[in-house]
C-alpha cells in the first residue's frame, strides 16, 4: 500500500474513532481497519484517547446560572449599552453646536470695529469643525465610572452580608428567620452586577476573584425563601466567613476608591 | 430572529432557553473557567441581538451563533492567557475545579480523574493550532457534524476532516500515559 493511500485510510480512521464518519464511509474505514494491523491499532489507540477526553468534566457541565437570571444580566447589558449610546449621541449634539458658538465667538471678537476698547482677553476655544472629545478620553472616563460603580456594588453587598448575619426571626413560622427583604436585595445586586460585566470587566479585572465570590453568596441568598431555616443561613454565614469575604470587599473597595 | 432583528426583546427568551447551554459548553472549553464562559455566553446573547438586523434570514440561527461564540471565546482565551502569563499559570487555575462542573456526583475517585484529565486536555488543547482547537471542540463538545463545523467555521470539509485528523493525533500524544 503507498504510504499516500495509507495516509488517507489514516485519515478515515481518526474521523472513525471521533465517530464522525456514517453509513458507507463508516463501514468502509471500519472494513480497512480489520485487515490493517497498523490502522486497527491507530483506531484501538485514538478511541482509548478519545474516552478518556469524554471524562472531561467540562462535557456535561451546567451553565452556573439559570437561564433567567442570565436573560436578565442580557437585558441589562443591552440597557446599559442603550443608555451608552444615547450618552454619546447627546454629547455629539451638543458638541456640534458648542462648535458653531465658539467659532462665532470667534469671529466676533477678530472682526469687531478697532475703536472698540478691547475687553480683557478671554479664553475662548476655536473649532472650525465639531469638536470631538478623544477616544481615549471617552475610555478613561468609562473606566473611572465602571471602577466607582463596581466600588459600590461592592459596597452595598457587603452591607447586605452584614444584615444577613442579624437575621430576624420569622413572624409566620418558628425556628426560622426572615430573610425576606435580603433575598431581593441580593437580587438586585445580581441584577447590577451584570452591567459591571458587560460595561468594563476588563478594567476590574483585579477584583474578579472578590466579585465571583460575592455573586456566589448573593445567588445563595437571593435563592432563600423569605422565611428560611436557620442552618441555611448559617451555612451562608460560614461560607463568607470562609472566604473572608468582608474583609477582601474592604480591600478591594479601597484599591477601587484609589 | 426575524423579531429579534425587528428589536423585539421578548425574542430572547426562546432563542437563549434553546442554545444557552450547548454555547456555554462550548465557551467553557476554550476557556476552562465558568465565569469567564458564562460572560462569553451573555456577550454572544449581546451580540446577537445587536447585529441580528444584519443575520441572513436564509442561514441557520446554531451555526450563526455558534461562529459568535467561538470568536468570543477565542478573543477572550487570548486577553486571558496574556493576563495570566503575568499572574498564574493556566494548570493552576484549572487545578481548582468549581463544584458546579460536574452535573452528576461521581465517586471520589472518577473525580479526582476528571480533574487530572481535565487538567491535561486543557493543557492539551492550549497546545493545538487554533484552527484544530475549533474544529476538535466544536466535534467534542458540541458533537458538531463535519458539515456543520464546515459551515460554520466557513472552511471546505476537506480541510475540516484534515484538521481533525491532526487534532486527535496530537491530542493523543498528550494525553497517552494518563491511564
Amino acid at each position: 500500500m503507498s504510504p499516500l493511500f495509507h495516509h488517507r485510510w489514516r485519515q478515515r480512521t481518526s474521523l472513525l474513532a471521533l465517530g464522525a464518519l456514517a453509513g458507507d464511509e463508516a463501514a468502509a474505514a471500519q472494513a480497512h481497519a480489520e485487515g490493517c494491523p497498523a490502522c486497527a491499532e491507530d483506531l484501538a489507540r485514538l478511541r482509548r484517547t478519545l474516552e478518556l477526553a469524554a471524562l472531561d468534566p467540562l462535557r456535561r457541565a451546567e451553565p452556573p446560572l439559570g437561564m433567567p437570571a442570565l436573560l436578565a444580566r442580557v437585558n441589562a447589558c443591552l440597557d446599559a449599552a442603550a443608555e451608552t449610546k444615547a450618552g454619546q449621541a447627546w454629547r455629539t449634539g451638543w458638541l456640534v453646536p458648542a462648535g458653531a458658538l465658539a467659532a462665532g465667538l470667534t469671529a466676533f471678537f477678530m472682526f469687531r470695529p478697532a475703536s472698540t476698547p478691547r475687553a480683557p482677553a478671554t479664553p475662548v476655544i476655536v473649532a472650525e469643525r465639531p469638536v470631538a472629545v478623544p477616544e481615549e478620553m471617552l475610555g478613561r472616563m468609562e473606566r473611572s465610572v465602571t471602577r466607582e460603580q463596581t466600588a459600590r456594588y461592592l459596597d452595598e453587598a457587603q452591607d447586605l452580608l452584614l444584615t444577613v448575619t442579624a437575621p430576624r426571626p420569622c413572624a409566620r413560622q418558628t425556628r426560622r428567620v426572615d430573610v425576606g427583604q435580603e433575598a431581593e436585595r441580593s437580587r438586585d445586586l445580581l441584577a447590577r452586577r451584570a452591567m459591571l460585566v458587560g460595561t468594563g470587566g476588563e478594567d476590574v479585572a483585579s477584583v474578579r476573584p472578590v466579585l465571583r465570590d460575592v455573586e456566589y453568596v448573593l445567588r445563595e441568598v437571593a435563592s432563600l425563601p423569605s422565611c428560611a431555616r436557620e442552618r441555611d443561613l448559617q451555612a451562608i454565614q460560614r461560607e463568607v466567613s470562609r472566604r473572608n469575604l468582608l474583609m477582601k470587599i474592604d480591600l478591594m473597595t479601597r484599591e477601587l476608591k484609589g | 430572529m426575524g423579531r429579534l432583528a425587528r428589536g423585539d426583546r421578548e425574542a430572547l427568551a426562546p432563542l437563549m432557553e434553546r442554545h444557552h447551554r450547548r454555547l456555554y459548553r462550548l465557551a467553557l472549553s476554550y476557556l476552562r473557567d465558568p465565569d469567564e464562559a458564562l460572560d462569553a455566553v451573555q456577550e454572544v446573547f449581546v451580540k446577537a441581538y445587536q447585529n441580528a438586523a444584519r443575520w441572513d434570514g436564509g442561514a441557520e440561527v446554531g451555526p450563526w451563533l455558534t461562529r459568535i461564540a467561538v470568536n468570543h471565546s477565542i478573543d477572550r482565551y487570548r486577553r486571558g492567557r496574556r493576563r495570566l502569563a503575568a499572574e498564574t499559570p493556566l494548570d493552576e487555575e484549572s487545578g481548582d475545579h468549581d463544584p458546579r462542573l460536574s452535573a452528576d456526583a461521581p465517586s471520589p475517585e472518577r473525580r479526582l480523574l476528571g480533574r487530572e484529565v481535565g487538567e491535561r486536555i486543557a493543557s492539551a488543547l492550549r497546545g493545538l493550532p487554533e484552527r484544530q482547537r475549533e474544529v476538535f471542540v466544536l466535534r467534542h463538545y458540541d458533537e458538531m457534524t463535519l458539515e456543520d463545523i464546515a459551515r460554520t467555521l466557513e472552511l471546505s470539509l476537506g480541510t475540516v476532516k484534515s484538521s481533525l485528523h491532526r487534532a486527535v493525533h496530537r491530542m493523543r500524544e498528550r494525553l497517552e500515559g494518563l491511564r
